[in-house]
Order: C-alpha cells, then structure tokens, then sequence
C-alpha cells in the first residue's frame, strides 16, 4: 500500500482543496485511492469530495474521563494538588474537574481518600467510512467539541482508510495544520509527503517549521505552492526555501480570486471553472502522481514544471 | 478600556475553528489599535505555527527565552525490578515494561507523575524535558508573547500554559490571544479564563462546518463572544446557518479584497483606513461595552 500525505503547517494553505483534487485527478485517471481525513479537528475533507452517508460508524473512546461524586468528597484537596494540569478546583468543600483541561491521566483517584472520584469511558467521537464522488471511500473521524485531537484518533483514520485500500491500494491523507501529535501522526511513515506552501509570509515560515521537524526530514517530500503570484519577493521565497530542504517544486497554483469564490462551494479544485487553475492543478496532481510512481513520468512531470502567471 | 489599576486585563481570545481565516491578521490589528490608548500584551497561542511576529518585523525581544518544561520520569536500572505497576499507571502509553528493561518515551509522557508516584521501589525520579519556549517582545507600547513549540515535541498544551503563565507578568489593560485553529484542546487551553471570543470566519462551506464546532466549544466553556466574518463578499448559506446557530454576536465583516490578500501575503498588518477597519473598530467597540459593564458589576 502507498500513502500520499498531503501537509503544510499553516491552517487554510489549501491542504484539503489539493488533497481532494489530487483524488479527483486520479479518478479521472482510473486509479481509485481511499481518502483519510487526518484533520479531525476540521474534518472538511468529506465536504470537498462530496461524501454520502456514512456507510460504517464506530465510537472511538479516549480513555477515561474522571467525574467526583459530590456526596463522597470531603473536599480535602488532595487531587487539586495531585493534578499537574490545573484541572481541579475547589467550590464549597467540593472537589469539581474541568473536563477541558483534564489529561485523564488518573493521579486524583489514586490519591482521594474516600473514592469519591469515579472513572466513566470518554465518548470522544466516531470513526467513520463513507462514499464519495471520486475514489473509493472516505475514512474520518467526527470528535466532540473540546476533546483531544490525539494523535491516537489520527492513527485510527489512517489504519482504517489502510484496511479498505488493501496491500495494492493507494491513501490519500489530509493532514492537520500545525507539527504537533496530530499532525506527526498523520505524516509519519508516509511514502511521499507533498508540503503545500502557501507563498506568504506566514505560510512560508510555518512550511520551514514543519520541516524543521527530524523525524519529517525523514519522509520523501515535494512541494506544491499555492495562491502563487500575490508579491513576486514570497515566491521566491517559498522556492529558496524548497531548494535549501532539497525538495522539487512540483506544482505552482496562482491565486485566483474567481477560483476562490468557486471553492467556496466546496468541490474540489477541478470543478472550479477557472481554467489556469484547473491546467495548473491537474500539472500538479500528475507530478505528484508520476512521482509517486502511480502514472508514468510524462516530459514536465517530476521535473520542476515553471508556470508563469499570465 | 481606560488606564485601570486593581483590575485583572480583560481577556481576548480570537480564534475560529479553520485555519487561514484570518486569526492572526484580526488579533494583530486588534492590539496595534487599541494599543495607541492602552497597555495591550498580544499572545501567540497558535504554538505550533506562531505567524503574529511575521506582522510586526520591528518588535525587539526583551528580556531571555524562557523554556517551557515538563517532567518525565527517568529510571534507575539498579532499584527497578521491572514489576509493571508505572506501565499500568500510563494512561500515554509512554512507559514499556519487559523482564530486565523498563522503556521511557519521553516524548508521549504529558508529565503526571503518576509512575513515580506507584513505584513500590522509587525507581523513577523526575527530570526537566523543554516541550517548547516562550519570549516576549515589545513593538512599541505593545507587548508581545509568544509561545513555540519545540519542533519533534507533541506537547502542546503545556507551551500553551507556558506562555498564558508569562504572559500574565507584563502589566495589561487589555489581553489578545491568537489562538491555535482547530476545536479540540489546544483550543480549549486557549481559552481558560478568557472573559470574551472573538471567532473569525470565512463565506465557505469548509469555515461554516469549523465554526460551528469552535463555537461549541466557547458556548461549554461559558464564554461570551462574536464572529466576524473575513473576506466577506460572496453569499454563504452555510456559513449564515452557523452562525445563526452560533449562540454568538455577528460583530462585523472585512471584505474580500485582492489588495487585502496581496498585502497578507507580505505579513502587512490591517491598516484602519483600510478595508478592515470598520470590523476591527466593530470589535474594539464591543469589547469596550464588555470592560464598562464589567466595572460597574
């Protein structure tokens, strides 16, 4: 099984929109890959590829949730002062955890001298399997508000999205923004990493920081940049930077404030109706493809295909 | 906001669920304004990605990089005699226990000190790991924090801690933090003690869907706020049913604007005679009728 992992930092760099499009492409192709949406947090992905009901549902518990039986606590303190996360507070003798801030590590039971602090599993969301548009299937994961996006969760949707695909199949994973669990847990052993760099300032810096990261430094990587042509001095910023982490720019889809509307709608990039950036994301998706070894190398792809805006 | 003493800062948290909507873009000029009149500090919670400073090139860091540290357990070989009790206590899965060789991954321990604590032999003691670092800044009147995450780190609550802690220390009328995007616990540490959100949206499917979580979030945590709605222009029914359904105040909206997205592109914070500056005058107004009813309660 291969895994396409398609990753960038920032939040709203296009991560979602390239990874939806890189599946409509290789629909269009004949190659059917199951999409993963690692980014639990702001599960878009089945928006973009138009998913149906889901077809299968599991509850996905996150350990242990700890509640204090009001009538048993003496209010002595004690898991206020165990707890190392500042989740414990004392109002009227009573002992009251702030589920927020709870890291269910347990330390208040162990200590409360009367057993006034009782477990009850966390229903922390579903994991999900559901039809969609183009490929075979979506995996995803639907969390509770407020709960911990581990990366646990993240494992889940890609174990899941690489049991449908099967051991000759293709994942196509959209992963969260940022470089902590969530997002080390849905590139982590990906067989080629695609950096979607957005060419602004913030994008720029927080694409150096994901690759600031060892254990990415180990993943095979291309870069793709997105809402290219804004100010000619971040472009090349955004390939200086390509270059100096030795990654191939793959792609380069301009900014297009018509394609932006259209991408409001959801949809993928393909069904945008702008075609400069329907030609530049269908270059990208091949290079991408070719260089995942799914298609053959035609001349530009694998290469460094340059666009210049018109 | 007038110059109080004895008054905690009131406390602004701006965030939105989706990423890229234009957080950071709303916290900036939200503090670069209301610091011509009084003393703001501007937190960069968004620890995995912190981009407030890409706005503000001429902030000069004061005083040392503090590091944001929690404590993991270490073993001692001789005393352990591989029982399994602490690999039992984990609930992180960070501690692997087989006959002769107890295993320690640092990087999954989150630091509760429960292992060291039901070691019948205290084996295990507790040493220092950095999760992450915190510096402040000044830029001008206004002061900025920033927190970091260590990259390789995972830990991400705790550097959100870190810098809400230092933070705290510079003297504030007023507190703006750029948040993490998401809904989930970075979010939820974000907000602790926030008196006020501000979520900020965007006319698509995608943000409507990421709003309405976030906005859950900020209901369960008792919080009161408002959305502004960012690059603004074409009509979204799904972003009006969320916020409809938000429980929050529509406060005000910036129009999409291709010099606007030029000039985000150049990290160039929203200019008040600009097309943001009703929605950030909006937000400041709202916020001024939040402090005054607060100090006559």
């Amino acid at each position: 099984m291969k895994t396409i992992v398609v990753a960038s930092g920032k939040g709203g760099a296009g991560k979602t929109s390239f990874a939806a499009s890189l599946m409509a492409w290789l629909h269009g192709q004949g190659i059917q890959a199951v999409a993963a949406d690692a980014d639990v947090d702001a599960a878009n992905l089945g928006l973009a590829l138009k998913a149906g009901v889901p077809v299968e549902r599991r509850t996905y518990i996150a350990g242990d949730a700890r509640e204090v039986r009001a009538e048993a606590c003496t209010g002595c303190g004690s898991c206020a002062a165990v707890c190392r996360f500042d989740a414990i507070s004392l109002a009227a003798g009573v002992a009251r955890i702030d589920p927020f801030s709870c890291e269910r590590c347990g330390a208040c039971a162990d200590v409360c001298p009367t057993g006034a602090v009782r477990s009850v599993p966390a229903h922390a969301g579903e994991l999900l399997r559901s039809p969609v548009a183009y490929g075979e299937a979506l995996a995803h994961g639907e969390l509770v508000p407020g709960e911990d996006a581990s990366g646990k969760l993240v494992r889940q949707v890609r174990e899941s999205a690489a049991r449908i695909a099967g051991p000759a199949g293709l994942v196509v994973v959209d992963a969260p923004p940022g470089i902590g669990c969530p997002a080390m847990a849905a590139i982590s052993g990906a067989d080629l990493l695609v950096v979607l760099m957005e060419a602004g300032a913030s994008g720029i810096r927080d694409a150096a920081r994901l690759l600031d990261n060892a254990a990415i430094a180990k993943v095979p990587a291309v870069a793709v940049l997105n809402k290219a042509g804004l100010s000619p001095e971040r472009d090349r910023e955004a390939r200086d930077l390509a270059r100096d982490r030795a990654l191939d720019v793959l792609g380069r889809i301009p900014f297009d404030a018509a394609f932006r509307r259209a991408a409001e709608r959801g949809g993928t990039w393909l069904d945008s109706g702008s075609p400069g950036t329907v030609e530049a994301v269908s270059e990208a998706c091949a290079a991408v493809a070719a260089r995942a070894g799914l298609v053959p190398a035609i001349s530009a792809a694998g290469a460094t295909p340059e666009r210049t805006l018109p | 906001m007038d110059n109080r003493t004895g008054f905690a800062p009131l406390r602004v948290a701006v965030a939105s669920g989706k990423g890229g909507t234009g957080k950071t873009s709303l916290a900036v000029a939200l503090a670069l304004s209301a610091s011509a009149s009084v003393r703001v500090r501007l937190v960069d919670l968004d620890v995995e990605a912190p981009d407030s400073l890409a706005y503000l090139p001429d902030a000069v860091a004061s005083g040392e990089r503090r590091t944001v540290e929690i404590a993991v357990p270490a073993v001692d070989r001789d005393a352990c005699d591989s029982c399994g009790l602490c690999a039992r206590a984990c609930r992180f899965g960070a501690i692997l226990v087989l006959p002769g060789v107890t295993q320690i991954d640092t990087n999954l321990c989150k630091g509760c000190g429960r292992c060291v604590r039901v070691c019948p032999r205290k084996a295990l003691t507790e040493r220092p790991v950095e999760a992450g670092s915190v510096q402040s800044y000044e830029h001008g009147s206004l002061s900025v924090i920033e927190g970091r995450l260590r990259p390789g780190d995972v830990r991400v609550t705790a550097v959100i801690d870190g810098a809400l802690s230092a933070a705290s220390g510079i003297p504030a009328d007023l507190e703006i933090r750029d948040c993490p995007p998401g809904a989930t616990c970075p979010l939820t540490r974000s907000l602790r003690g926030a008196d006020y959100a501000v979520l900020v949206a965007e006319p698509s499917a995608y943000s409507a869907h990421d709003l309405v979580a976030a906005a859950r979030v900020v209901r369960e945590m008792g919080i009161p706020g408002g959305i502004v709605v960012n690059k603004a222009g074409a009509s979204s029914p799904e972003l009006d049913a969320a916020i409809a359904g938000s429980g929050l105040v529509p406060l005000g909206s910036v129009p999409f604007d291709a010099d606007l997205a030029r000039e985000g592109a150049d990290a160039k914070p929203w200019r008040m005679d600009g097309p943001a500056g009703p929605a950030v005058r909006a937000v400041l107004d709202a916020l001024k009728a939040l402090e005054a009813s607060r100090r006559t309660a």
